[in-house]
């Protein structure tokens, strides 16, 4: 397969601090006849010339025809990478190699104009990515059927809404001819139907032996598309290999990390009217031990100690498991058993114990509430409770199975009958 | 296409290339004038309102020389190209900066943006240059064959302003004081260069410094050929397309030198 990408021991540096001025330059001029370094430092000014690597050292290659996604934490260098790739800027030290006709984009409709109508800037976009009116000419309909503005082309941009003008930026770039396709988490912008149909066009320049590098902190989208990750850490290469284990190795880790920081209290987001309240919220393993990491194999015990300042009449406790991205997964309720006394009045704990959690490894979030028996007025409302992470290494559940085919894995034994030949 | 690895910048097709120029030159021209009463009209406005005061400063009041033509002709033939000039640079010397959106996010030929700046501005020179077709009318000047040779200041005066302005682009990226030096100069620049004032009332002893600035060889010899309907004097032409084209040359040698640090410094 021959090579799309090639970086080589690629470096880029960049100076910061507050610029140079002219009483910076004298007096490194006057340093230098001294025989002093080229430093400047003034405690009162700041200090200049002080430099930052976003990124040491990288080498890696893309192969014609991959979907190689790049993840990693904010400032991590995967948008300096893509800006190396497409040429916007070089690098310090090493080499950038790429064969063919890269498009970037780090901002979908970076070059239009709002005083220009959607057909004009579509000639402009599609110029600055290097085609020709021509050519433009040939892929006009496709691009405007894609975006769906048929109906506002000839109207000026500044009268589009900003996904309308993301939809027509992503457009104008999959139809720019591309060997290469460089996306920095564009999808976050326009709807969830555009952003399948942009993924859906980005997986048919793949299919279609396309390369496209795909910046994401969305690990479903990232494993949709890429077969590769590049797991880039501090201006390195923390990681590169096979998606699914690189994914997975770091979901966990984001997850434990942000475990670890997670604060205690339950006062954010609290409602309620008060006459019962959860005083705290535990959540405990199968051996009744404190734990915030669980397989999804795993038992997890809810525990919830209350207090009621006033005798209250069949409370209702529910605890819902709630995925940040999609929402509600799982909701419990007490209302359900039989076990609550008629009223409670004073100090209580309810226990809740989900017996396995065949959940999608992530990080999920506890919401709990106690309403009235009538689930019609609550007492007390916890909207972000407790976090905790479900790991992939229980087996037994696709540990990074697309958005699309669930949330959560149900047990299921598979039978076979009829005719047939065993190979 | 055949495709190898790479790390040189990649070319544009020469046509992808001009198109994007025109392309980038239309959304100047069309953002400058879209949503205003006077449209285009304002190109013409800027040098025509120059004109009136020129003529009621120097020619009414100081009674400047005009070489026998009438003044408010002398003067707009000047300042059309003058301001041609000064207006690309004006907004060329920004250009860059203000295109920062797409020069820090897309890869492409960079010159292009300064570029389109001037030619924005032809458009503004067609303009003005239709306005002054009416002057010469009203004024009965003379036509004769010397006007052949205006396309040839034209196009001295167009690689001129594209070598300042490709010099000031690239400069003004890495230093933001470029912009106000090129301000300042520009204002003063006016009065240094025959544009209220022939060249003949120059006295002797300064003539040689006025022939290092090479619009004062494209203005007068504009104004020879289409004002006076004479031959420009060639001695002056010569030096000032020697000096434009030299300098033309190593601006675009700088700009290229420096574009790849562009995105890192804007």
């Amino acid at each position: 397969m021959p090579i799309a990408i090639q970086l080589d021991r690629a470096s880029k540096r960049y100076r910061t601090g507050r610029s140079r001025t002219v009483v910076d330059l004298i007096a490194s001029s006057l340093n230098g006849l001294r025989g002093k370094a080229d430093e400047v430092h003034s405690t009162s000014r700041g200090k200049i010339s002080s430099t930052i690597h976003a990124l040491k050292d990288v080498s890696f290659e893309v192969p014609e025809g991959a979907g190689l996604g790049i993840i990693g934490r904010n400032g991590a260098g995967k948008t300096t990478l893509l800006k190396l790739i497409s040429r916007v800027t070089w690098p310090t030290s090493g080499k950038v190699r790429v064969a063919g006709h890269v498009v970037s984009l780090i901002e979908l409709g970076a070059g239009f104009h709002p005083e220009l109508t959607g057909r004009e800037n579509v000639y402009l976009g599609a110029g600055l990515f290097g085609l020709t009116r021509k050519e433009i000419d040939r892929q006009f309909d496709a691009i405007v059927h894609f975006a769906d503005v048929e109906r506002l082309i000839d109207t000026p941009m500044k009268r589009y809404s900003s996904g309308l003008y993301a939809r027509l930026g992503f457009a104008v770039a999959v139809h720019s001819r591309p060997d290469i396709v460089l996306v920095d988490e564009v999808l976050s912008v326009g709807d969830a139907a555009f952003r399948r149909r942009a993924l859906e066009a980005l997986r048919g320049l793949i299919a279609d032996g396309k390369t496209v590098l795909f910046i994401s902190h969305d690990m479903w989208n990232v494993r949709r598309l890429c077969s590769q990750i590049l797991w880039m850490e501090e201006g390195t290469v923390r990681a590169h290999g096979p998606a699914g284990e690189i994914a997975e190795r770091y979901m966990n880790e984001v997850n434990l990390q942000a475990l670890a920081n997670q604060e205690t209290s339950l006062q954010s987001h609290r409602g309620g009217t008060g006459e019962v309240r959860f005083e705290s919220v535990e959540l405990l393993d199968q051996s009744m031990t404190p734990a915030t990491t669980f397989t999804d194999a795993d038992t997890l015990v809810v525990r919830g100690k209350y207090h009621a300042a006033t005798p209250v009449a069949r409370p209702v406790f529910q605890v819902a498991i709630v995925d940040v991205d999609t929402g509600v997964i799982v909701t419990t309720a007490t209302s359900v058993r039989a076990d609550i006394p008629a009223t409670v009045s004073g100090a209580g704990t309810i226990e809740m114990r989900f017996g396995r959690l065949p959940l999608r490894p992530r990080q999920y979030v506890l919401r709990l509430s106690i309403t009235d028996a009538h689930q019609l007025g609550s007492y007390d409302e916890i909207v972000a409770g407790p976090r905790f992470a479900v790991t992939g290494s229980g087996g037994g559940v696709d540990s990074l199975a697309d958005e699309q085919d669930g949330l959560v894995s149900v047990p299921c034994e598979m039978r076979h009958t009829g005719a047939g030949a065993t190979a | 296409m055949t495709r190898t690895l790479t790390d040189k910048p990649v070319r544009m097709a020469p046509a992808a290339y001009l198109e994007l120029l025109m392309n980038l030159t239309r959304r100047e021209v069309k953002g400058r004038y879209s949503q205003s009463l006077f449209g285009a009209g304002w190109a013409i406005a800027q040098p025509l309102a120059m004109m009136a005061v020129f003529t009621l400063v120097f020619s009414r009041l100081a009674a400047m020389p005009s070489d026998g033509a009438p003044y408010p002709l002398f003067a707009f033939a000047a300042l059309v190209p003058w301001f041609f000039f000064s207006n690309s640079v004006n907004s060329g010397t920004m250009s860059l900066i203000t295109y920062r959106n797409i020069v820090t996010k897309t890869y492409f030929p960079r010159e292009i943006v300064p570029l389109a700046q001037v030619g924005s501005r032809l458009v503004d020179l067609a303009a003005a240059s239709g306005l002054f077709v009416l002057l010469m009318i009203y004024y009965q000047a003379e036509v004769g064959r010397w006007l052949a040779l205006a396309p040839l200041f034209v196009l001295l005066l167009l690689l001129f302003t594209l070598g300042v302005t490709l010099a000031t682009s690239a400069l003004n990226v890495f230093y933001r004081d470029v912009n106000p030096v090129v301000q300042i100069g520009l204002q003063l620049w006016l009065y240094l260069t025959p544009v209220a004032y022939p060249l003949s009332a120059v006295s002797p002893q300064y003539r040689p410094l006025f022939l290092l600035n090479p619009l004062t060889g494209v203005i007068e010899g504009l104004r020879a050929v289409v004002v006076f309907n004479r031959a420009p004097d060639w001695q002056v032409v010569g030096i000032s397309s020697a000096i434009i084209l030299v300098l033309l040359v190593s601006s675009a040698i700088l700009f290229k030198r420096f574009d790849k640090y562009f995105a890192d410094v804007i």
